[in-house]
């Protein structure tokens, strides 16, 4: 019995820390294999809406609030609510689109899979063959 | 493939090829406007013409002051229609109808404005080229000032606020337009330096029908303006100017027994200043103004500068409190007046202002604000004798509004 519980709780340690990590994904057509940051931060903020060699970023976030959007965010140094009022302002201006919310990490892994350009976040765990990992955001 | 089948009734006697060859180009002509439905079908499902906007509507409380009584009034303060189309890769082409203050061409209420109509360029990050009717950049609330969803304020800052019109001359304190404008920025590390140019019209737009065409510059004179600014983190800030030529004070040629041209094509320089930065759950901006009209011979002289700072905190994600301070003040020098009326003296306007907004979904925005105005005004009365008149008055203005965006 106690092997038991020392295994479950073992096993539930594992997954929490493997939560807390965040992979920000990308389709494997983009031309770079790792982004930092600052980076991160131009695409998200829409300052810079295409990748070196010319194709358009196609910019995703996950609609619920959860974990892994609070690490995703909390590693661009923004709150959720000026990344909305930041893409609020692009929209109103004329500037550029906010990005598509996406229901699940499941539909996010999809989407990112299957559009050429397209950047999004989702758990580490998740992450499968058909993406490309660009970082690997918090602890392990 | 398109099949065409031609019946031909008991009493038609048409020969076999001429039915051929009219099938033939029946069949080309439907093929050909099929083909052309379809591929504009297909360009307007991968580029379509986005509608959007905003409105905000609002009740104010204001209290007596001058001659005007208390009052409260409901009403569609702004509604912006925006649409946008991208025309290609690079381009995108957007369009903003304003329409203001419970519009109604019937009941003669409010206003509609044609506020933007541009097509934009952008090459990259460095550099974007935008042409047509647009809002120019200049500090950093200029370009979004009717843009309510974003401002936490109900009675925005007095540089930027229409209906304090009758007593801020606000299209002295901003460039109301422009019509091209090139724009971008330079990243030098984790640092960005923004930079924007532009010209347009001159202020001297003719509003009288009896004068040719309204909406027109009237004069040969264009207005010149840019901002330099450095982004880095959440610290923002910025350097703006503005160069052209002003004929407001034409209308003092009268009264000083000189032809109108003496005062036309006054130099006007305008300077403004901004500086924003979050920290923690605070926000802090400010900006200042700085417009110069002067002319030599006669000697005349207009200076206004206006400053503005808020404090702000964020309480939680949707729940935003501030406290903010403005400052208007007006000097004008007109020494070629008789001299008991040579030199007005300081007009100000100060205003203290609390408020709140309050985000109940991501496009539902609840503001609350109350203000405190202080006028210290003088004016200067050419008829029917040419005095100066001072006026001091205090008065409040309570706010409570709703901004969508839809």
């Amino acid at each position: 019995m106690k092997i038991v519980i020392v295994t479950l709780l073992f096993l539930f340690s594992w997954a929490e820390a493997s939560f807390s990590q965040v992979a920000v994904i990308a389709h494997k057509s983009v031309p770079v294999d790792t982004i930092n940051k600052s980076e991160l931060l131009d695409f998200y903020t829409a300052d810079i809406k295409k990748w070196i060699n010319g194709d358009r970023v196609i910019v995703n976030d996950l609609k619920p609030k959860g974990e892994v959007k609070k690490i995703f965010y909390k590693f661009l140094g923004k709150t959720p609510s000026r990344m909305k009022s930041i893409w609020l302002k692009s929209m109103l201006s004329g500037e550029g689109d906010p990005p598509e919310a996406m229901k699940s990490e499941e539909e996010m892994l999809q989407k990112i899979a299957a559009t050429p350009g397209a950047i999004g976040f989702l758990s580490h765990t998740k992450v499968n063959n058909n993406v490309k990992t660009l970082i690997v955001i918090g602890k392990k | 493939m398109c099949f065409l089948y031609l019946v031909a009734g008991e009493d038609n006697q048409i020969p076999f090829f001429r039915i051929i060859k009219m099938t033939l180009k029946r069949t080309l002509i439907l093929c050909f406007l099929l083909l052309a439905i379809a591929s504009a079908g297909a360009q307007s499902e991968e580029n379509p013409l986005r509608i959007f906007g905003y409105f905000q509507n609002s009740l104010q409380q204001w209290t007596a002051f001058q001659e005007r009584p208390k009052q409260n009034s409901f009403s569609l303060q702004q509604l912006n229609l925006l649409f946008q189309k991208d025309l290609g890769p690079s381009w995108t082409a957007f369009v903003n109808f304003e329409f203001l203050n419970n519009f109604s061409s019937s009941r003669q209420w409010g206003s509609f404005n044609l506020e933007e109509a541009w097509v934009k360029y952008r090459a990259s990050m460095r550099f974007n080229l935008k042409f047509g009717l647009l809002v120019p950049i200049f500090n950093n609330l200029h370009e979004i000032k009717n843009r309510t969803p974003l401002l936490p304020y109900i009675i925005r800052p007095l540089a930027y606020e229409t209906s304090f019109s009758e007593f801020i001359p606000i299209e002295v304190l901003t460039p109301v337009s422009a019509f091209a404008q090139a724009y971008g920025f330079f990243p030098a590390g984790e640092a960005k330096f923004d930079y924007a140019v532009y010209v347009g019209n001159s202020p001297n737009i003719s509003n009288d029908p009896s004068r040719g065409q309204t909406g027109v510059d009237t004069t040969a004179t264009f207005l010149f303006g840019g901002r330099l600014g450095l982004r880095y983190g959440d610290l923002k800030l910025g350097l703006s100017a503005t160069y052209d030529k002003d004929n407001s004070a034409e209308d003092l040629a009268d009264a000083l027994n000189i032809a109108r041209t003496e005062l036309s094509a006054i130099p006007k320089m305008r300077f403004g200043g901004d500086l924003s930065y979050n920290f923690a759950n605070f926000s802090f901006e400010s900006e200042f103004i700085k417009v110069s009209l002067e002319k030599d011979a006669p000697k005349l002289e207009r200076n206004l500068d206006f400053y503005y700072a808020t404090l702000g905190y964020h309480f939680t994600e949707a729940l935003f409190l501030y406290g903010s301070y403005w400052l208007l003040d007006s000097h004008a020098a007109l020494p070629a007046l008789p001299n008991e009326i040579k030199e007005k003296e300081n007009d100000d306007i100060k205003v203290v202002t609390f408020g709140a907004s309050y985000n109940m979904l991501d496009r539902v925005r609840l503001k609350v604000q109350f203000a405190r105005i202080r006028l210290d005004e003088e004016e200067l009365q050419l008829q029917p004798e040419m005095m100066v008149r001072r006026t001091e008055d205090d008065f409040s203005v309570f706010a409570l509004a709703v901004s969508v965006t839809f």
